[in-house]
């Protein structure tokens, strides 16, 4: 029997966002970021690698992270702007990039067999314990594995609770957040199937779209973030000063983002705007918006 | 009200008079306190057959919510033992409430409100009878580490606001909470829980999320996976009998060919609960429907999640 108690949280670094999150992402559970190619999934996961690490009189959970890449590719140049960003408006003493593990693995068996290896990695880490575990992303590793019949699915449905319930023990073993990201289809016939979460529908750059890996990784998730985007054509008038000062119509296009939480067990359907820029991701407060 | 003699005596179809006295019931008198949805239960026969019979001897029963005179809240408060859930349309798709004795199954979608309706049990369970509780204590077995703490401190806000004497720390310090990471732990510890309800005698509800998640993976012998899923159920089915348990078991859903959904774990574990719910959205709201019972006619009624917990 064990004692019921609170998790820690992963802050976002953003106030807006936390709020949102009711703290961060709790530790102990596993968090999908679900959306499109260019949705930012991997923007906030390399925010937390940053943000774990701050000081608790910061909102941080004073922790290291490890990052493991799928796609053979490690954003390395942006994390270290990340970590220069913070570092300077944090006041933190030291580089966070010195508190991130990076692995690359290409395979299921890779992951799992990495597993072992970190649990060596959670034993050592004692001045700053690893507090946060992210693989980005889970869907490269198991979309180019199975093929599509019958059969396979149910071989990669095991598969996939084989690899959560292995991560969901480390998780709970040595009180880590882990978050994983992962891709989305597009919906076929225009139909979105069984509705998973608050949203009945789940659009991004006006398309219908669904996360990847099915049903079975949906039950394998704790708490499931959507991270959408759409263009958003505005009409500005502009004062051309240099002619008539007559009022012009100008078109802008400009990207709107949002977070929506799908399901979580501790959370209400919410969703909140965001931005992405140097300095990282920021929620927006929308005046015209209940964010409660 | 008709106080004496056998069952012959009220001019019943000869079907109905066997069930009853198939089941204990060969007097009048023995009809007396029981509820239409109890009897209705017992002697396997329609809550409208079951009403016809308590209407023969005379005595009017209330309907669950809304008893209005004395006798019929303490016949009500004798016979009930079921868990409301804190939504008076899900209390009606479960009977009147989850029934103790029985294994209950709720399966459902992610995110559509499985844990939620297990963690809002583990506190209705401490309410007074008055309130649909059983004034009892509930184990909780998580084995996806959904149980999270905040939000039942959150729900039990609520209870706690009826229930003066029951701080939110005294509901919470009630919930015996156990997590397991593979289904070997799992099995051990529903082995365990008969000494263990023996020395915790006022636990009245077992809420197990989700059994299936363990047994999901790794088991490429599905007939080993089917005899471990009966025996479990058979030693669930024993504690329930036994310790005079309501015992919650959440499942999972898998995809039909056609898109549809239906619980997971297949034919075989289909045998295994006395009642199965399934939870789905329909139109944009969360509807329960109860899909086997022994007595209770298919029903269905929507209900929604709040900060609170379950309501309409």
């Amino acid at each position: 029997m064990e004692v019921i108690r609170g998790r820690q949280r992963v802050t976002l670094g953003c106030a807006v966002l936390d709020q949102v999150l009711e703290g961060g992402f709790p530790c102990g559970a596993i968090t999908e970021l679900v959306g499109e190619s260019t949705a930012a999934k991997t923007q906030l996961a390399l925010q937390l690698l940053v943000t774990v690490q701050l000081p608790g009189s910061l909102g941080g959970s004073n922790g290291s992270a490890i990052y493991i890449h799928t796609e053979g590719y490690f954003p390395g140049r942006r994390l270290r702007q990340l970590a220069s960003a913070f570092q300077s408006s944090r006041g933190l003493g030291f580089d966070p990039c010195d508190n991130v593990f990076v692995e690359a693995v290409g395979t299921i068996q890779e992951l799992i067999a990495l597993f072992d290896r970190l649990e060596q990695l959670f034993e050592m880490q004692r001045e700053m314990p690893v507090r946060l575990l992210v693989i980005d992303s889970i869907a490269a590793l198991f979309r180019s594995e199975f093929e599509n019949n019958r059969a396979e699915m149910v071989v990669r449905a095991a598969t996939l609770f084989q690899v959560s319930a292995k991560l969901k023990r480390l998780a709970h073993r040595y009180d880590v957040a882990v978050v994983v990201t992962n891709q989305v289809m597009d919906c076929m016939d225009g139909s979105s199937g069984i509705q998973i979460g608050n949203l009945a529908e789940l659009v991004s750059s006006r398309r219908r779209v669904a996360p990847a890996l099915g049903l079975a990784w949906g039950h394998c998730i704790n708490i499931r973030i959507f991270l959408s985007r759409s263009q958003e054509f505005l009409e500005a008038t502009a004062k051309r000063p240099k002619l008539d000062h007559q009022d012009v119509a100008e078109v802008s296009k400009s990207t709107k983002r949002e977070l929506h939480v799908l399901f979580a067990p501790h959370l209400p359907y919410r969703s909140c705007e965001f931005v992405v820029n140097q300095s990282g991701i920021h929620g927006v407060l929308d005046d015209d918006r209940e964010n409660a | 009200m008709d106080d004496g003699g056998s069952i012959a005596r009220l001019g019943l179809p000869p079907y109905l008079r066997s069930k009853l006295l198939a089941c204990g019931y060969s007097s009048i008198a023995d009809l007396h306190g029981a509820s239409p949805l109890d009897l209705a239960r017992d002697a396997s026969i329609s809550s409208d057959e079951a009403l016809s019979v308590l209407r023969r001897i005379g005595a009017t029963p209330a309907p669950i919510a809304g008893a209005k005179t004395a006798w019929d809240l303490m016949s009500f408060d004798r016979s009930r033992s079921r868990i409301g859930t804190g939504c008076s349309g899900l209390d009606r798709v479960f009977g009147g409430g989850v029934a103790s004795k029985e294994l209950t199954e709720i399966c459902g979608a992610p995110g559509i409100g499985k844990t939620q309706l297990g963690m809002q049990l583990a506190i209705n369970v401490q309410l007074p009878r008055s309130l649909g509780g059983l004034n009892g204590h509930a184990v909780y077995i998580d084995t996806e580490g959904s149980f999270m703490m905040e939000r039942v401190l959150q729900m039990a806000q609520r209870s706690a606001l009826v229930t003066p004497d029951q701080s939110v720390e005294s509901l919470l310090s009630h919930i015996f909470y156990f997590r397991v990471f593979d289904s070997t732990e799992q099995i051990a510890t529903i082995n365990s829980l008969n000494k263990f309800l023996e020395e915790h005698k006022e636990v009245k509800l077992l809420v197990i999320d989700s059994v299936t998640f363990h047994f999901r993976q790794d088991f490429h012998d599905l007939a080993l996976r089917a005899r471990l899923l009966n025996s479990m159920a058979q030693k669930l089915m024993a504690l329930a009998h036994h310790h005079e348990l309501a015992v919650v078991l959440v499942n999972q859903v898998t995809t039909k060919g056609n898109g549809e959904i239906r619980p997971a774990l297949g034919e075989s574990w289909s045998h295994a609960c006395t009642n199965r719910v399934i939870l789905r959205w329909e139109g944009g709201k969360r509807q329960a429907c109860m899909f086997k019972s022994p007595s209770l006619p298919p029903a269905k009624s929507s209900f929604s999640i709040t900060t609170r917990g379950i309501g309409e």
